[in-house]
């Protein structure tokens, strides 16, 4: 008896197999587009959440860099720390740290 | 067989020859299974070929709508990195801090088919928009289509709309060039218009570059340091809130590279709105005016006189009598009425001195190196608004002897300051730029001057400072060099020089000492037409005005590029001790 007359519950075998072959291609075919598209929504997210952080990312440092502008640190590091820019006496050099450290002595 | 097998051969390619032998060695199958009495098994063998055609066929397009599924988003990738049309790269300074962005802005529509209530929505957008038109609101209200509103809105205005909740108000995102150091190097870097392209500054200048760059997603990295240009602007406010002049320039220099560390041009503007500033804020003085140098002008004539062998350091100038030369006489602003030395020249500033110089080097002589230095053509820079010179119409004695003083020519101060450069860097004319150079990098330039002459320069510019009309420039430790300026502007109210509108300037070098190859930078301040102050004994002069701004400038940008101070028993000791005596030369 070959494959082609075998019978199965009074269903050839060779077209029970047909079916079954047929079912699991549907199957895989509508599984792989399922977990595809689910995929792709999720990459679709991560990719818009990924722009919306680069273009927050963006602002803020746009913000930073407004409020590192120059004339604005130079005004509040002045109003308020009363800072100014270093003199010529308030420089030194690793080599002559010794000699600031010396206690002062009055000089005749 | 054989007949058609030889048509076959000759007629087909292989892979239809394979088909046809197939097909045929199959019909000679069915034709066999019919032969031996098992038709049936003919008819199965075909239903069986049949099915596995279709199924092949299946299998094909599943693998093709998986693949189609999966790796979709290749295609997908092009479409989210696509790129507006007006975009822009990112502009920032030297060590990459931002200076010009991209950002995202949204623009508001209104769907008047979907607005539920007229007047509440009219009364809430006029209360959230208040710079927006009524007019313009009503039209977008009571439209028969979706109108655009307003753009340029910025997400936090766009989130504070949104939470009115008002239906048929939506946004599309769009982008916006955004300033965020507003008025600080606005001249230099420029503004685009919403269509993305430059208009102004390195915007214009580089707009080709910025706008290729875009699509790689880089950054645009320009020669200016922002420390730099932060003290820069802020000793060249402070000068101006002190003296008032109509404008003020300040520029700071590397003189090998030719890189621009800072720029500035007083009064400034916010490029973020140009539109609202006055033509005169977005004047860019240090590339579009041009002025009467004045005496800064003789740092060039001297270097000339030098370089050309018409007078040595030692040389001697008779400074006793103003200087008659044809219908004009020249006299001195601080006249010193002695018998000067060449160094004596420069620092005294005296006009009788280097006008004999320039006479002795000669017309065509000094033509040629103002031509040399660049002195008769634009500043060579990517910036567009430079300007060209006013040069004389014909280079005579009268023309040699204004122009060695810093008169009957007009400059740009960046046109000055490619001129200076190769007085300071070994002679090399190297060309200004404002984008950002390798560390290292030396530019292909022109010999205009010898070492020799470039080393002598950098000698006389410190004597200047240190015991000329130069020395409210120093900075301790930084072995400051320089020349003051003060040029008379022509007055067409009363058709000759007043003296009461000066530009008054400092062109300074530091360090002057060190080899030639040294790193070493040069700055400008110039003010346009300031006013004496009590303080200044209501002088208005280069001495007085631009070198205190220009000796607090070095001392504050030193430390950022790498300029240690040399403080010690040597420190602001006259270099040039032993030439400035009287020696032997000519008395020209």
């Amino acid at each position: 008896m070959s494959v082609f007359t075998r019978r199965v519950r009074g269903f050839r075998l060779i077209d029970v197999v047909a079916l079954g072959l047929l079912v699991l291609l549907i199957m895989s075919v509508y599984l792989a587009k399922t977990m595809a598209s689910r995929e792709r929504a999720q990459i679709a997210r991560v990719e818009r959440e990924i722009s919306s952080e680069t273009a927050r990312i963006r602002l803020l440092e746009a913000e930073v860099a407004h409020l590192e502008q120059p004339s604005r640190i130079e005004r509040l590091s002045t109003a308020y720390l009363e800072m100014a820019p270093v003199t010529v006496d308030q420089e030194t050099t690793p080599d002559t740290l010794a000699i600031v450290a010396l206690p002062k002595v009055s000089r005749p | 067989m054989s007949l058609g097998s030889g048509v076959l051969q000759r007629r087909f390619p292989f892979g239809l020859r394979w088909l046809g032998a197939g097909l045929w060695r199959l019909e000679h199958a069915f034709e066999r299974a019919r032969a031996s009495g098992r038709a049936e098994d003919d008819a199965r063998i075909r239903i069986f070929f049949v099915m596995a055609l279709f199924s092949l066929g299946f299998v094909a397009l599943a693998i093709g709508a998986t693949q189609a599924a999966l790796f979709a988003d290749a295609a997908r990738g092009g479409a989210a990195g696509w790129i507006s049309p007006q975009a822009r790269a990112d502009i920032v300074d030297r060590h990459g801090r931002l200076l010009a962005a991209d950002l995202p802005h949204y623009g508001l529509y209104i769907d008047p088919s979907e607005v539920w209530d007229v007047a509440a929505t009219r009364v809430a957008l006029r209360a959230a928009l208040p710079s927006v038109d009524h007019e313009r609101l009503e039209r977008a209200l009571t439209g028969d289509r979706r109108t655009f509103l307003t753009g340029g809105m910025t997400p936090v205005e766009r989130a504070a709309i949104h939470r009115l909740g008002l239906p048929g108000i939506t946004f599309e995102p769009e982008q916006k060039r955004v300033y965020p150091l507003n008025n600080t190097a606005a001249h230099l870097i420029g503004f685009a218009d919403t269509g993305g392209q430059g208009l102004a500054g390195a915007e214009l200048a580089l707009n080709d570059e910025i706008r290729n760059l875009a699509g790689a997603g880089g950054e645009v990295a320009l020669s200016i340091d922002l420390r730099v240009q932060g003290a820069l602007e802020d000793e060249l406010r402070k000068a101006a809130l002190t003296y008032g002049p109509r404008g003020a320039v300040g520029i700071v220099a590397n003189v090998h590279t030719g890189e621009l560390l800072g720029v500035a041009s007083y009064p400034d503007f916010d490029p973020n709105n140009p539109g609202s500033a006055s033509p005169e804020a977005r004047l860019n003085r240090a590339a579009s005016a041009v002025f009467e140098m004045g005496s800064t002008f003789k740092a060039f004539t001297v270097a000339v006189g030098l370089d050309a062998g018409v007078a040595t350091m030692a040389s001697t100038f008779d400074a006793r009598e103003p200087y008659k030369l044809g219908y004009r006489t020249i006299h001195d602003y601080h006249a010193s009425r002695k018998i000067l030395t060449l160094v004596e020249v420069f620092q005294h500033s005296s006009n009788i001195g280097t006008a004999k110089l320039a006479v002795g080097v000669g017309p065509e002589r000094l033509s040629r190196y103002f031509t040399d230095l660049g002195l008769t053509t634009a500043a060579a820079i990517e910036l567009k608004e430079s300007a060209s010179p006013l040069t004389p119409k014909v280079w005579n004695e009268d023309a040699v002897a204004s122009t060695s003083f810093g008169h009957g020519m007009n400059v740009s101060p960046l046109a000055l300051t490619r001129a200076m450069l190769p007085l300071l860097n070994g002679g090399k004319l190297v060309p200004l730029t404002i984008h950002k150079r390798e560390p290292g990098f030396r530019p292909p330039a022109k010999q205009v001057l010898s070492e020799t002459t470039s080393a002598q320069m950098l000698q006389i510019m410190r004597a200047n400072v240190t015991g000329g009309s130069g020395g409210k420039a120093d900075a301790p430790g930084l072995s400051v060099g320089g020349k003051t300026g003060t040029g008379e502007k022509y007055d067409p109210e009363i058709r000759r020089y007043n003296g009461k509108r000066q530009v008054s300037s400092f062109a300074a070098v530091f360090p002057s000492d060190g080899p030639l190859e040294n790193d070493r930078y040069f700055v400008l301040i110039l003010l346009d037409e300031p006013h004496g102050t009590p303080e200044t004994f209501g002088y208005s002069t280069g001495g007085w005005v631009a070198a205190p701004a220009t000796g607090a400038l070095i001392a504050r940008i030193a430390p950022f590029l790498g300029v240690s101070r040399h403080v010690g028993p040597m420190e602001n000791q006259p270099r040039l001790a032993s030439i400035q005596t009287p020696a032997a030369g000519g008395d020209l």
